[in-house]
C-alpha cells in the first residue's frame, strides 16, 4: 500500500533578504547574498523547496584580539593583525560573508577606515558589529553607515533599549541591521516591531534570537528559533525574518573550547574538541532554521558547509 | 465668503468674523474665548466640544461624540468648518469633562435602598430606664442591667467581658439608672448569647449615629470608611498608604521581612498606626471620637490579614502556601489593638487562599459579580492583581504580582489620588506640551495612578516612548530629556510644581507600569483561556481599584491594561474591596454571602506551568506584541504615524 507523507500548509513565509550590493545594486561587492525565502519547516523538501541555503559568516575583528583562544591564532596566523587580510584569508576559507567586529579601542576614524579596508579586501558582503556599547555602538556605526552608503550591510546590534540610531542611518544609507533579543520568542517580535515601526523595511532586517553553545543552553535558543519559524509560517508577520545566530562566540567561550591543560583526560584532544563544539552547535542551530550562522575557527567552516550542501540535497 | 459666528459662553457673547472653511477653533479665538485644545487639535481628546445652536457647519471628525451629541447639535471646535453664518454655545470646561464617554467616575457610595437598621445590624442601641436599688430591692448591678435588657429589649441572655462588668456599677449610677447599652448580635450562631458592647450613661437619641467602620488593608493603600449604622450612611471617606511600605513594596518582601526577629511586631504596629490615624481623622471630621466606633469590618489580602493580627505569615510564601487562617474567628478592638471601642466587634472577613483574600471576596460581593447571570471578568486593579471570573453558577480567581505603580507608588513622583495628583494627562502630538487636571485643581505635587495610565497612553500615542517604553531622545522638545535613570519626559515644570521640582516620568516608572499591567492583563487572559472563554463573550469587565475619581477607558486600553472591547462594557468601581466591607459591616445577610462566595470560588494557581509568563512577556509592550489583539490602538497609531516620523526628523 502506498503511503502518502502528510504535508503541512502554511499561509506564511520568510522574508527573502539580500545582504551586500554588486556594482550593478549599487555597491562593490564581488556578489550578493540572499536568505530566507522558506515556505516550509527546514529541509522538508518534499514540502517546499528551499529557495536559500543558510550562509556562513566569519567573524573577524578590526583589532587583533588578545582574548581569543590561542587554536584561533594558530588558523589564522598573521592575518589577524590586519583586518583586510584577514577577510581575505576568511573568504578562501569558503565565508559567504565576513563578520567585522569593531572593538571599543576603534576610534570612529580608525573603524571606517578598518571597514573600507576590509570592503577592499574582499568581495563578500559585509555585517559589522559595534563593540557593544551602547553610545560606542552608535559612535562608530554611525559614520561607517555614512561612508559605506549603498552597500547594503549589516549593521548590529541592535538591541530593545539601543535600536533607533542604528535603524535611522540604516535606513538613510541603504543598510540592514540584525536585531537581538535574548531567547524569547516575544521579545524578538517586539524588538522586530520596535525597528518596522520607524519605517525600516522588513526585508531589511535579520533576527537574531540569540544561542547558547552546546551544552550551555543550546535546547533552549534551538527551540526559540523552532517556534519563531512555526509563528512565522503560520502568518505572524513579525517572526518572518531569517534568523542570524553567532555560535562561533558561543562555543568559544565554553571551557571545553578555551582550555587545552588540566582537564580530564577522557575530553581527548584540544583543538579536536573544540573544533567539534563549534562544528556542532552550528549544525544543530542549522537544522532548527538558522539562515547565517556566525563562525571563527576555519575548519568549523568546511565542516558546517558540508553538512548544509547534505542537508539542502534533494 | 465671510461669515458671523457668535458664541456664547457662561452668558457672555463674542463674535469673528470668518471666511467659509474656517475652522471653529480658529473663529473661537479671534472672538477671544480660550477653547482648550489638550490634544493639539485633532479631535483626539474631545476637549473642545461645543454646542452649534444655529446654522451650519460641517464636522470632519466626530470621534469624541455619540449620535446623541450630534442629535443635539455638539461638534468639536477644532474638527469643524464654518459654512455660513453660525450660533455656538461653549459649555463650561467641566460639563465638556462630565460629557465624555471615555471617563468613567466611580459611583457614590449609596445606602442599599434595602438597608434596615433593626433587621440587618448586628450592632443595636438600646435605651433602658432601671429602677434605681433601694433598701427593699438589693437585685446587683449586672442582674439589674439583665433584668432591664429582658423586659425592655426582649433580650435573654447577655455576656459581658470582665472589662466591662468593672464599669457598669459606675456608669449606672452616673446615668442615674438611665443609659443606653449597645449590644452585638450573634453572626452565624444564633441561638448564642448577645454581647454587651458598651453602656453610656445617658439616653442617646434614637436616630443619632452609631458608628461603625469599614477598613481594607491593602499592600500599598488603607482605606478607612466611618459609617452611621443606624443611617447606613457612609460619613468619612479616608486612605493613607499603608505604613508597612517602608518594609517592603510587595506581599512577599513584607512575609520575608515579618520573618524577621521583631519583624513582625513592627509590621504588625506599622499597620495599626496607619488605621488607627486614619480613624481618628474620619472621626474628627464627623466630630466623633474613635472610642464611639463599636464595630469594624477589615477587608485585605491573606497576608495583611495575617501581619494584623500578629499572626506568622511566612507559610503562606512557602509551597505549597497554606495560610495560618482564611477566617479569622470575630475579635473585640482590644485584641486586635485598633483605638475603636475596645469592646468593639472586629469582623475580619473570610479569604480564599494565600493570594485571594478578603478583599476580593469583599470585591465580588460589592460587584455582584457572585450574582450575574452572564459571564463577567472582575479586575482588582491593585498590587497583587486579583482576577475573578464567572457569574452566579461558577467563580474562578486567580492572582498574579502586579506591584504598586497604579496606587501611584514605586513610581518617582507618584500619589496616592488626593489633593494635588494629576489625575489626567493629555500630550500635543506635534509640541509635546502637555495638559494636565489637577485634583482640587491646585499646584500639582505628583501623579496618581489614573494620571500615569492617561500619561503613559499619551506618550506612547504620541511617541515620546516607543512600544518597549523607551523614552525617544530625538524627540525635539526640552521636556524630553536624559534623567538619572535613563530617559525622561517632564509633565510639570519645578515652577508649576508644588514642591518646586520638576514632576517627570521616568525609564524606571515607564518599566513598573508596563510590569503591572502586563501582570494584569496576562493574569486575566490566561485565567479566560484556562477555563475556556474568549474575553469577547464578557458580558461585562468591572474594574476595581485605587487609581482615583476617574479611570479613562480608552487610554488604559491603549496601554493594554484593559482588552480592546466595547467601551460601555467596562465599569469603574473604585475600590471594591473597602465598600465591600461596607456592605458586610452594614447588613448579617451580605457578611454571610461573602462567606458563600468564599467557598465557591476555585483557585487557578498560574504558577504552574509557563503559560502566564508567556503571556506576560507578550503583554510586556505596548500595547502588546500581538498587535491583532488590539484593533483601536493600531488605528490610533496610524493616525499618527506621519506626525511622528517628523518629529523624528525621519522620512523613508
Amino acid at each position: 500500500m502506498p503511503i502518502e507523507i502528510p504535508k503541512d500548509k502554511w499561509t506564511g513565509s520568510i522574508r527573502a533578504v539580500t545582504i551586500g550590493a554588486t556594482s550593478a545594486e549599487g555597491g562593490t561587492r564581488a556578489k550578493s547574498i540572499t536568505v530566507g525565502g522558506q515556505t516550509s519547516m527546514p529541509y522538508l523538501h518534499y514540502e517546499a523547496p528551499m529557495p536559500n541555503k543558510p550562509v556562513i559568516a566569519i567573524e573577524i575583528k578590526s583589532r587583533k584580539p588578545d582574548d581569543w583562544s590561542p587554536l584561533l591564532a594558530d588558523a589564522w596566523g598573521e592575518a589577524m593583525a590586519d583586518p583586510a587580510q584577514w577577510a581575505k584569508k576568511a573568504e578562501e576559507a569558503g565565508a559567504d560573508l565576513i563578520v567585522v567586529a569593531l572593538t571599543l579601542a576603534d576610534s570612529p576614524e580608525d573603524a571606517v577606515r578598518v571597514i573600507k579596508s576590509v570592503l577592499s579586501g574582499t568581495g563578500l558582503p559585509l555585517i559589522v558589529w559595534g563593540p557593544g556599547q551602547a553610545e560606542k555602538d552608535n559612535e562608530l556605526l554611525v559614520p561607517i553607515s555614512e561612508a559605506t552608503k549603498g552597500e547594503k550591510i549589516v549593521l548590529g546590534i541592535c538591541e530593545d533599549k539601543n535600536y533607533r540610531t542604528i535603524v535611522a542611518t540604516a535606513m538613510a544609507n541603504g543598510h540592514l541591521v540584525q536585531a537581538r533579543t535574548p531567547m524569547d520568542v516575544n521579545l524578538s517580535k517586539q524588538l522586530n516591531i520596535l525597528i518596522s515601526d520607524m519605517g525600516m523595511s522588513k526585508d531589511r532586517i535579520l533576527m537574531d534570537p540569540t544561542t547558547g553553545a552546546l551544552g550551555y543552553g543550546i535546547e533552549y535558543g534551538y527551540s526559540v528559533m523552532e517556534r519563531l519559524r512555526l509563528a512565522a509560517l503560520q502568518g505572524d508577520a513579525m517572526t518572518q525574518l531569517p534568523m542570524i545566530v553567532t555560535p562561533g562566540f558561543e562555543a568559544w567561550k565554553t571551557k571545553e573550547s578555551k582550555v587545552g591543560e588540566g582537564v580530564p583526560e577522557g575530553w581527548g584532544d584540544w583543538k579536536a574538541r573544540a573544533i567539534n563544539w563549534e562544528t556542532l552547535t552550528a549544525i544543530a542551530l542549522v537544522e532548527s532554521g538558522a539562515d547565517v550562522v556566525v563562525l571563527r575557527h576555519p575548519e568549523s567552516v568546511k565542516r558546517v558547509k558540508s553538512a548544509i550542501e547534505e542537508l539542502v540535497a534533494v | 465668503m465671510q461669515h458671523t459666528i457668535t458664541f456664547t459662553h457662561e452668558d457672555k457673547q463674542s463674535t469673528a468674523i470668518v471666511p467659509t472653511g474656517a475652522m471653529l477653533s480658529d473663529a473661537a479665538h479671534l472672538a477671544g474665548l480660550d477653547i482648550g485644545q489638550p490634544c493639539g487639535g485633532q479631535g483626539r481628546c474631545g476637549r473642545c466640544a461645543v454646542q452649534v445652536t444655529d446654522g451650519n457647519v460641517r464636522r470632519r471628525s466626530t470621534l469624541r461624540l455619540s449620535p446623541d451629541d450630534i442629535e443635539q447639535g455638539y461638534a468639536l471646535a477644532c474638527q469643524t468648518v464654518v459654512e455660513g453664518d453660525v450660533a455656538i454655545h461653549v459649555p463650561p470646561q467641566e460639563k465638556i469633562e462630565r460629557r465624555l464617554t471615555t471617563d468613567r467616575v466611580v459611583a457614590e457610595v449609596t445606602v442599599p435602598a434595602d438597608y434596615e437598621y433593626l433587621q440587618d445590624q448586628t450592632v443595636r442601641r438600646v435605651h433602658l430606664r432601671l429602677s434605681p436599688p433601694t433598701m427593699e430591692d438589693q437585685t446587683d448591678d449586672w442582674s439589674r442591667l439583665q433584668t432591664g435588657l429582658r423586659l425592655q429589649a426582649n433580650v435573654n441572655k447577655v455576656n459581658v467581658s470582665l472589662a466591662l462588668l468593672q464599669t457598669i456599677g459606675d456608669v449606672l449610677r452616673a446615668g442615674e439608672w438611665d443609659v443606653t447599652a449597645v449590644l452585638e448580635y450573634p453572626l452565624e450562631h444564633l441561638e448564642q448569647p448577645l454581647r454587651l458592647v458598651s453602656l453610656q450613661p445617658h439616653h442617646v437619641d434614637e436616630y443619632s449615629p452609631l458608628w461603625g467602620c469599614a477598613i481594607d488593608i491593602g499592600t500599598t493603600t488603607v482605606s478607612v470608611w466611618l459609617v452611621d449604622l443606624v443611617s447606613g450612611g457612609v460619613r468619612a471617606q479616608v486612605a493613607e498608604y499603608n505604613g508597612q511600605i517602608a518594609r517592603g513594596e510587595d506581599v512577599i518582601s513584607r512575609i520575608m521581612y515579618a520573618s524577621k526577629k521583631g519583624g513582625g511586631q513592627e509590621l504588625r504596629q506599622r499597620v495599626l498606626d496607619t488605621i488607627n490615624e486614619l480613624l481618628e481623622t474620619a472621626c474628627k471630621r464627623v466630630k466623633a471620637k474613635p472610642e464611639d466606633v463599636v464595630k469594624a469590618t477589615i477587608a485585605g489580602n491573606s497576608t495583611m490579614i495575617h501581619l494584623l493580627l500578629g499572626i506568622p505569615a511566612s507559610n503562606i510564601r512557602l509551597s505549597p502556601f497554606i495560610t495560618a487562617v482564611n477566617h479569622p474567628p470575630l475579635m473585640t478592638a482590644r485584641e486586635v489593638g485598633i483605638n475603636a471601642h475596645p469592646e468593639a466587634s472586629v469582623d475580619c472577613l473570610p479569604g480564599v487562599a494565600s493570594y485571594v483574600g478578603a478583599d476580593i471576596t469583599a470585591g465580588v460581593l460589592s460587584s455582584g459579580l457572585d450574582t450575574a447571570e452572564n459571564v463577567t471578568l472582575f479586575l482588582d486593579v491593585g498590587t497583587n492583581g486579583e482576577t475573578v471570573l464567572g457569574n452566579r453558577d461558577w467563580l474562578v480567581t486567580c492572582a498574579c504580582s502586579a506591584g504598586p505603580a497604579f496606587e501611584g507608588a514605586g513610581v518617582v513622583n507618584g500619589m496616592r489620588a488626593t489633593t494635588g495628583a494629576i489625575e489626567e494627562v493629555w500630550i500635543n502630538s506635534e509640541t509635546f506640551e502637555p495638559t494636565y487636571r489637577v485634583i482640587g485643581a491646585g499646584k500639582p505635587k505628583g501623579i496618581c495612578g489614573s494620571g500615569l495610565i492617561s500619561l503613559l497612553s499619551e506618550a506612547f500615542i504620541t511617541g515620546i516612548i516607543d512600544k518597549a517604553g523607551n523614552v525617544n531622545l530625538m524627540a525635539s522638545s526640552s521636556r524630553v530629556r536624559e534623567g538619572a535613570h535613563g530617559g525622561e519626559y517632564v509633565v510639570a515644570w519645578g515652577e508649576e510644581s508644588e514642591s518646586g521640582a520638576d514632576i517627570v516620568l521616568s525609564r524606571v516608572d515607564v518599566d513598573n507600569l508596563l510590569r503591572a499591567k502586563a501582570a494584569i492583563y496576562a493574569g486575566f487572559t490566561v485565567l479566560a483561556d484556562t477555563v475556556g472563554v474568549p474575553l469577547e463573550t464578557m458580558d461585562k469587565v468591572l474594574i476595581g481599584g485605587s487609581f482615583g475619581k476617574y479611570i479613562n477607558i480608552e487610554k488604559a486600553v491603549q496601554i493594554g491594561l484593559l482588552p480592546d472591547m466595547d467601551w460601555s462594557r467596562f465599569e469603574f468601581l473604585g475600590n471594591t474591596a473597602v465598600k465591600g466591607a461596607y456592605y458586610a459591616l452594614l447588613d448579617w445577610k451580605k457578611r454571610e454571602r461573602i462567606t458563600e462566595i468564599a467557598k465557591r470560588m476555585t483557585y487557578i494557581e498560574l504558577s504552574a506551568d509557563n503559560s502566564f509568563y508567556e503571556a506576560f512577556t507578550s503583554a510586556l509592550f505596548l500595547p502588546h506584541t500581538d498587535m491583532s489583539k488590539f484593533p483601536s490602538v493600531a488605528v490610533a497609531l496610524s493616525s499618527k504615524v506621519k506626525g511622528r516620523r517628523s518629529n523624528v526628523g525621519m522620512t523613508e
